[in-house]
């Protein structure tokens, strides 16, 4: 009995130790891999923050308006996006070479889908925030343009643009990333078209007069406004 | 350097004319109703006080309907009528055409101004044509301080009703006074005398294609003539009426080119204006006389509830331009409205929202036209309270109320400069 558990011992030991020669020594040196990246990173953060002057970049940010999108405050710092960029990007690039240490197939293919991925979720990333401002400026436009023309509800009119627009972008990205492509896409449509025909339904219905009537107090408020205020601005 | 090309069949007819020593220009759309009167006046100021200059008449349309060119060639009148000291030696030539360009005013005077520097005019005068009250006067208080005395710009100065030319008195006014130092009471009157120094000057610039093309223009010309040390002058015309042909204009778009062509020219001419303090009075020429003037109706209720409207809708374009003590100062006044039947925006709280909308104007370009198309029910809220506090008051005393505004502006210059600075400096803080 005592010699069978020496041998189950042995046996375990052995394994062990394989295990050990096989994975110890690429875990180290993915470790140091990593611990080399993360000092780069580091580096290249306060060289790219000392030497990157970025006001042109800043002012073309927040005149843009895309610093309002990304950030509550509105202010967003070209020189500190920079320098985060390049920090994250060195430090993802360590650590899949510190998993290519391992050289396995599993690790192999999750490098190659990040590689692939990687300029698609820029793009997307691109598509969505390009999305965002063009929601924000579009349904600014529709809000004072409502407002200056009378018109019932200017801000529930420029939340409906700010959404759509929205649903556009994200339609669109996910469309890029090949992810639940026909889902959105058939959302955006279903959520649009559904809202369209049901308006139109609603109005064909049951709004007729309403619309009529509407338009006819716009009218007639617009002839009287035109005789009252008989008197020059400029 | 802009190009200023006329078509060939305008600079071939203008050629026939040879030379020009006053060029009166009159733009046009849609005005058959006025425009006979208004050629009749320079028609007979032109006889009566330039009989020994040779003038042509230039009506310069913008694609009229009406009849408005064929009323310009067909006018006549009467020597006889004038009671003429001097009969005119030259005959008073007139040219008519459509203009070429964006739609408005402003495309209109670039063609008048070519055809003057063309033949080579010592003198332009520029009026519009829906005015029932011009004289032949007008014709000589124009162009007689550019022959006689020197001067490049003759500003009108007239006198209106005080419910009359509110974008003036609320905002251009007091603003170029305030900035540019020198007080032309009317810098968007619409009738003015210029030199062919002046005019050359005008035709020199690459900005025609903006809002200078529409209602732009009359503060683009006065701005650029106070702002380049033009020599200046105003004259005293009288009453200024206009034929009332379209009421329901578009104060959302006047306001919108006026104001933003203000703006605009502030960043060009931010060298000029931050180093002027104070404002010096500028000479005014003709015999000053009160006239009747036709009572003015306001619904100063409607802009009330614009107002109140402007304060719950559009919150989120004011907050882009509005510091956010000037905005909840707005915000109260807007609660307020219902149960407050003397509505009062004081000056101090009307110069800052125009110093901040300036400033936000230059920060947020691509905002430009949210931002002054957001202004609207702030200007209807001042007018209201204008109109209520000056209902019983006489055109001298509301003068004095202008003036008490003006000087507001002025005292608030460092504020606008504090704002101005305020982009400098954020850029400064981050990369120091």
């Amino acid at each position: 009995m005592i010699g069978t558990l020496q041998q189950v011992l042995e046996r375990a030991l052995e394994r062990l130790s394989a295990l050990m020669t096989t994975y110890l020594p690429p875990l180290l040196a993915g470790l140091a891999i990593v611990l080399v990246a993360y000092g780069i990173a580091l580096a290249a953060r306060w060289l790219l923050t000392r030497i990157f002057k970025g006001i042109a970049a800043d002012r073309f940010l927040r005149q843009s308006g895309i610093s309002s999108v990304l950030t509550r405050s509105g202010r967003l710092h070209a020189t500190r996006l920079v320098a985060a960029g390049a920090y994250w990007s060195i430090l993802l690039v360590g650590l899949l070479t510190a998993l290519s240490a391992f050289d396995s197939q599993l690790t192999s293919r999750m490098i190659e889908a990040m590689v692939f991925l990687f300029p698609k979720l820029v793009i997307a990333a691109a598509i969505l925030v390009a999305g965002l401002w063009l929601a924000q400026y579009l349904s600014r436009s529709a809000l004072v343009w409502a407002f200056n023309e009378g018109l019932p509800w200017p801000r529930r009119l420029a939340a409906v643009v700010r959404i759509v627009i929205v649903l556009a972008a994200v339609a669109v990205a996910a469309d890029r990333l090949d992810f639940g492509r026909n889902v959105f896409l058939a959302a955006f449509v279903v959520l649009v078209g559904g809202a369209v025909l049901a308006a139109s339904l609603a109005l064909g219905l049951g709004g007729r007069e309403a619309v009529r009537r509407y338009l006819e107090e716009r009218a007639s408020r617009r002839e009287g406004e035109g005789e009252r205020s008989l008197w020059s601005h400029l | 350097m802009a190009t200023t090309a006329l078509p060939e069949n305008i600079l071939g007819a203008a050629r026939e004319v040879r030379r020009a020593d006053i060029v009166i220009g009159i733009p046009s759309y849609n005005n058959v109703r006025t425009v006979a009167h208004v050629v009749r006046a320079a028609q007979a100021g032109l006889a009566k006080y330039f009989p020994h200059f040779a003038a042509l008449i230039v009506n310069s349309d913008g694609g009229s309907t009406d009849g408005t060119r064929e009323a310009v060639l067909s006018t006549e009148i009467e020597d006889a009528h004038l009671l003429l000291l001097s009969s005119p030696l030259l005959p008073v030539h007139r040219l008519s055409f459509p203009y070429h360009g964006i739609p408005g005013k402003g495309s209109a005077f670039r063609m008048i101004f070519r055809i003057a520097q063309e033949l080579e005019a010592k003198a332009c005068v520029v009026v519009d044509s829906d005015l029932r009250s011009i004289t032949p006067e007008w014709f000589d208080l124009l162009a007689r301080p550019v022959l006689h005395a020197g001067y490049d710009f003759v500003a009108p100065y007239y006198h209106r009703h005080k419910y009359d030319g509110t974008i003036t008195n609320s905002v251009v006014y007091p603003l170029t006074r305030a900035l540019y130092g020198l007080r032309v009471r009317q810098p968007i009157g619409g009738d003015f005398g210029l030199s062919a120094r002046l005019i050359a000057r005008y035709l020199l610039r690459d900005d025609w294609e903006t809002d200078v093309a529409r209602y732009g223009i009359d503060i683009w010309m006065t701005t650029i003539a106070i702002a380049e040390g033009f020599r200046v002058c105003q004259s005293f015309l009288g009453a200024k009426l206009h034929d009332a042909k379209d009421p329901g204009a578009d104060l959302s778009a006047m306001l919108h080119q006026v104001v933003g062509s203000v703006f605009t020219l502030m960043q060009e001419y931010e060298w000029v204006w931050r180093a002027r303090e104070g404002s010096q009075p500028v000479d005014l020429f003709g015999f000053r006389f009160d006239v009747g003037l036709d009572p003015i109706e306001v619904n100063v209720e409607r802009m009330l509830d614009a107002f109140r409207s402007g304060c719950e809708e559009l919150r989120e374009v004011w907050a882009l331009a509005l510091r956010p003590d000037t905005h909840a100062a707005l915000r109260k006044l807007g609660c307020e409205v219902a149960r407050n039947p003397q509505f009062h925006l004081d000056d101090e709280l009307w110069a800052r929202v125009i110093c901040e909308f300036a400033s936000a104007h230059r920060k947020w370009p691509l905002e430009r036209g949210h931002l002054l198309r957001s202004l609207t029910p702030l200007y209807l809220a001042r007018v209201a309270s204008f109109v209520i506090e000056t209902q019983s008051l006489f055109s001298a005393q509301v003068e004095e109320r202008i003036e008490h505004l003006c000087l507001c502006f002025e005292r608030l210059k460092p504020y606008l400069l504090a704002q101005w600075n305020s982009d400098a400096r954020t850029e400064r803080k981050v990369n120091p």
